[in-house]
Formats: C-alpha cells, sequence, structure tokens
C-alpha cells in the first residue's frame, strides 16, 4: 500500500471533522466520519492502539451521590452504551412484594405498595453485590416462597400506628404535635435479617434506606399501617425502581469560536449572552494591536470579550441572535468529548457505577464473541 | 395478587365457622357476636348496629359508616 494512503488529516481538519455545527436554527455536521472507506487515502480502520492513545478520562466531580467526568476520545456509539447500561442493566435490591395485614390509611394498598417500591435502600455494599443473588419467581402453582432464601429476599416490616398525644394542648393544629406517627417516614421501615443476613448486614451494614425523610404516608388517630415486604434484586429493564441511577446523561463539549473581535460595549453584551464564567473580559495588549489584520488595530486599552470556560455553556444561541454579533462568533460541540453525569440513587458510588458499565459492556462483547465463534465453527 | 372475594371480617353465629380458606392470617380474632362492627366516618370509633337501629354513630352521631377491611392478608407487587 502506497504512503499516503495513510495520510492523517491536519489538526484544523481533524478538529472541523469533530465539531457538531450549531447555527441560528440548524444544527450541522451531526455524524461521525472517521469508519473505514468515507475519505479516500485515509485508514480509519479501528485499533486499539489507536483508541488508547487518544482516548482520556477528565473527572471534574466525584462524590457518592454525584459524579461528573469529560470522556475525551470515544464514539457516540459507546459512550451511548454506557449510559443505557447505567440506567437499565445495573442491579439493585428493591421492595418487590408487599404483604398487607393491614392498611386503613387514607392511601391505597396498591398505592402504597407502589411508593414502598420505589424507595432506594442502601447496606451493606459486599452484602448487596456479593452475597445477594437473583431471585427467581416461582412458578404459577408452585409455593409461593419455594425459590426465597436469605440470599436472595431481604424482609423488611412496617408496623405503625398513630395515636393521640396526650401532651399536646387540646388546641394543638399541627398534625405532629398533636398525634404521634402523623407523617410515616422511610425510617419507620424496619430491616429484620434472616439467615446468614445477620453477619453481611449486622451494624452499620444493615438495609436501611438512603433517604431517611422521605414521607410514606399520613395517618390520623387510630389509622393504622401493618405490613411485611420482600425485596428482590432488579434490574431497571425490568422496571425502573431498580435503575441505580437518578440520572446517567453526558451533552457534548461546547465550543465558542469568535472569529472577529467582540469590543467594548458589545464584549459586555456579549459576555451576558452566556452563563457566567463561560466568556471572560480582556483589555486589549499592545501584542494583539501590532498584529495587522487581526481587527483590533486602533483598539488598544478597549475590553474585548474571550472565551474562558466553554465547558460552563448551556449553548442557548443567545449570541447569534443579536445583529452585533452576526459573523463574529461561531458555535459547535466537539463531538467526541463527552462530559458524562451520573447521580446515583445511594445503593453504588457514582464513580463505581460507570466501572461497573464498563464491565457489562465487556462481558457483552465477550458473549458476541463467543457466538461469532460458534458461527464461524 | 390474588384477591379474594370481600370476606366479612367478623365470623358471624357459627355459620362461617371453618370457612377460612387458604392464605388467612389473623382472622377469628373477633368475637362471635351476631352483629357487624363498623367505623364511623367522622370519629373512628367502633359502631355495632343491631336490627332495626338507627344508621349512626352513638358517640358523635355522625351517619357515615365503613365497612371493616378485611382481616387476611392481602399480596401487592411493588410495580
Ligand atoms: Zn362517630
Amino acid at each position: 500500500m502506497a504512503p499516503s494512503r495513510h495520510a492523517a488529516p491536519s489538526a484544523e481538519e481533524h478538529l472541523r471533522r469533530n465539531t457538531v455545527g450549531i447555527n441560528k436554527e440548524t444544527v450541522t455536521n451531526v455524524s461521525s466520519t472517521d469508519f473505514p472507506g468515507h475519505f479516500p487515502g485515509e485508514d480509519h480502520a479501528f485499533s486499539i492502539e489507536q483508541f488508547q492513545s487518544a482516548f482520556s478520562i477528565q473527572f471534574h466531580r466525584n462524590e457518592a451521590n454525584d459524579a461528573s467526568f469529560s470522556l475525551i476520545g470515544i464514539d457516540a456509539s459507546l459512550a451511548n452504551a454506557f449510559r443505557r447500561i447505567l440506567i437499565a442493566e445495573i442491579p439493585t435490591l428493591a421492595i418487590e412484594d408487599v404483604f398487607i395485614e393491614n392498611n386503613t390509611s387514607v392511601i391505597q394498598d396498591e398505592v402504597l405498595a407502589h411508593r414502598l417500591g420505589l424507595i432506594p435502600f442502601n447496606g451493606g455494599r459486599e452484602g448487596i453485590h456479593n452475597f445477594l443473588k437473583w431471585y427467581k419467581k416461582p412458578e404459577a402453582g408452585e409455593d409461593p416462597y419455594a425459590n426465597s432464601f436469605d440470599w436472595n429476599t431481604v424482609r423488611l416490616e412496617l408496623n405503625i400506628t398513630c395515636t393521640v398525644n396526650p401532651d399536646a394542648a387540646p388546641t394543638e393544629n399541627d398534625p405532629l404535635k398533636a398525634y404521634n406517627h402523623a407523617h410515616v417516614y422511610a425510617r419507620d421501615i424496619v430491616f429484620v435479617p434472616t439467615g446468614r443476613q445477620a453477619e453481611h448486614f449486622d451494624g452499620e451494614n444493615a438495609i436501611r434506606p438512603v433517604n431517611p425523610d422521605i414521607l410514606i404516608a399520613k395517618l390520623r388517630p387510630k389509622q393504622t399501617i401493618n405490613l411485611a415486604m420482600h425485596m428482590h434484586k432488579g434490574i431497571g429493564a425490568d422496571h425502573s425502581k431498580f435503575s441505580p441511577v437518578a440520572t446517567a446523561s453526558y451533552r457534548l463539549l461546547p465550543l465558542i469560536h469568535i472569529t472577529r473581535p467582540i469590543l467594548g460595549a458589545d464584549a459586555k453584551k456579549f459576555q451576558k449572552c452566556f452563563p457566567e464564567g463561560v466568556i471572560g473580559l480582556e483589555t486589549v495588549t499592545r501584542e494583539d494591536v501590532s498584529k495587522p489584520g487581526s481587527g483590533y488595530e486602533g483598539h488598544l486599552g478597549e475590553l474585548k470579550a474571550v472565551v474562558k470556560d466553554s465547558m460552563k455553556d448551556t449553548v442557548s444561541r443567545e449570541a447569534l441572535r443579536h445583529a452585533e454579533f452576526e459573523g463574529k462568533v461561531k458555535l459547535g460541540r466537539r463531538r467526541d468529548h463527552f462530559i458524562f453525569s451520573i447521580e446515583s440513587t445511594g445503593q453504588w458510588d457514582s464513580d463505581e457505577l460507570f466501572l461497573e458499565s464498563v464491565k457489562h459492556l465487556k462481558l457483552k462483547c465477550k458473549k458476541l464473541e463467543q457466538q461469532v465463534i460458534n458461527m464461524v465453527q | 395478587m390474588p384477591r379474594e372475594e370481600y370476606q366479612v371480617p367478623t365470623t358471624s353465629g357459627g355459620a362461617s365457622a371453618g370457612a377460612m380458606t387458604r392464605g388467612a392470617t389473623g382472622g377469628e380474632r373477633h368475637d362471635s357476636r351476631a352483629v357487624m362492627t363498623y367505623i364511623c366516618g367522622d370519629c373512628g370509633g367502633n359502631v355495632t348496629l343491631s336490627k332495626d337501629a338507627l344508621v349512626a354513630c352513638p358517640h358523635c352521631a355522625g351517619r357515615v359508616l365503613y365497612k371493616e377491611r378485611t382481616k387476611r392478608m392481602v399480596q401487592f407487587e411493588a410495580r
């Protein structure tokens, strides 16, 4: 093969290809073109070495319930695969069966059961991730508890009755003071360990709601809720209560390119077209002025708009609405720079969730590989 | 999910004795009396009505009476 067939595009050309154009009313250049055969004389075959050298990750924020990081140099198909795995395929433990002995509250049984199912729970990570396994629903006609064991079912109970508070003043209008247990909160749910769960979920590892202040129901004196619950492992594809993330999303890195100088009062107005911290104001230096054709000639000491942090931009396109900026600014997004944001519901740490999604994708690829091998045999 | 038809929570006389079907929990807790117990919609008190009695709560004269809930366990899927 002639060496010219492997000619790499210039950095400028590379940036142009990787920029999604954002115009006043249209979005251009939306699909990626880095696949074999698209550009004559260029080799775009996928190689793991090339991917490794071009790919990088930058963390912006990493807390247990909120992580944000950039995946740079990756195709949308892969970034989207991670997002979908995060939402629908990473297992968590959630309430699945509710056995209601008594419920005289105003909230109906099925609504109460649904509300209970949506409460996120936490507990010993080792126990939840390794000790607890999948639960298989018994077939019709089988004993309904035939498949319930300590390694796949967690029992919780909620027994609460509202009573009049004898210490409250007779004129008390606040139900929380006038009655005991006027509000039922997630923290009133009691974990009942069975079998070996006592070892895996003892002390601070106990199964407990992530947010103890979730309101489940409101009661009035003599009303009572008396029920037991079974938790099982499941995935978000089955029901969103099993989804380990509150949100898992990405956006492409916004690009702002100021093509011609924006000066003085215009610069201040330009700054206001973007969220705070995106556009900075600097004074035109002697060096700027000395460059012929830069547009700064004769504007020494005036304010000029510069891009400070385009990541903070929301791409509202406000700047494109004003005539004074016409032809002076180009907006875009970088096609291969994904700013991921993962908010865990609490059963996993957010950064751990991303690693888990990578693990899941890898497993899927291994399964596919085996299928391909079987196909050619 | 299996929700059988409503069963009177109180066992009346000897007629329905032993009529509890599978899945019953905590039944038979009520005394065998020939009267139904209702719950007053106004004060929440228990109201027993005998034959030909006026439909009203003896505690607060409330005229809305509710039937008691079944004493049997009801299973739901949290979905
Ligand atoms: Zn009454």
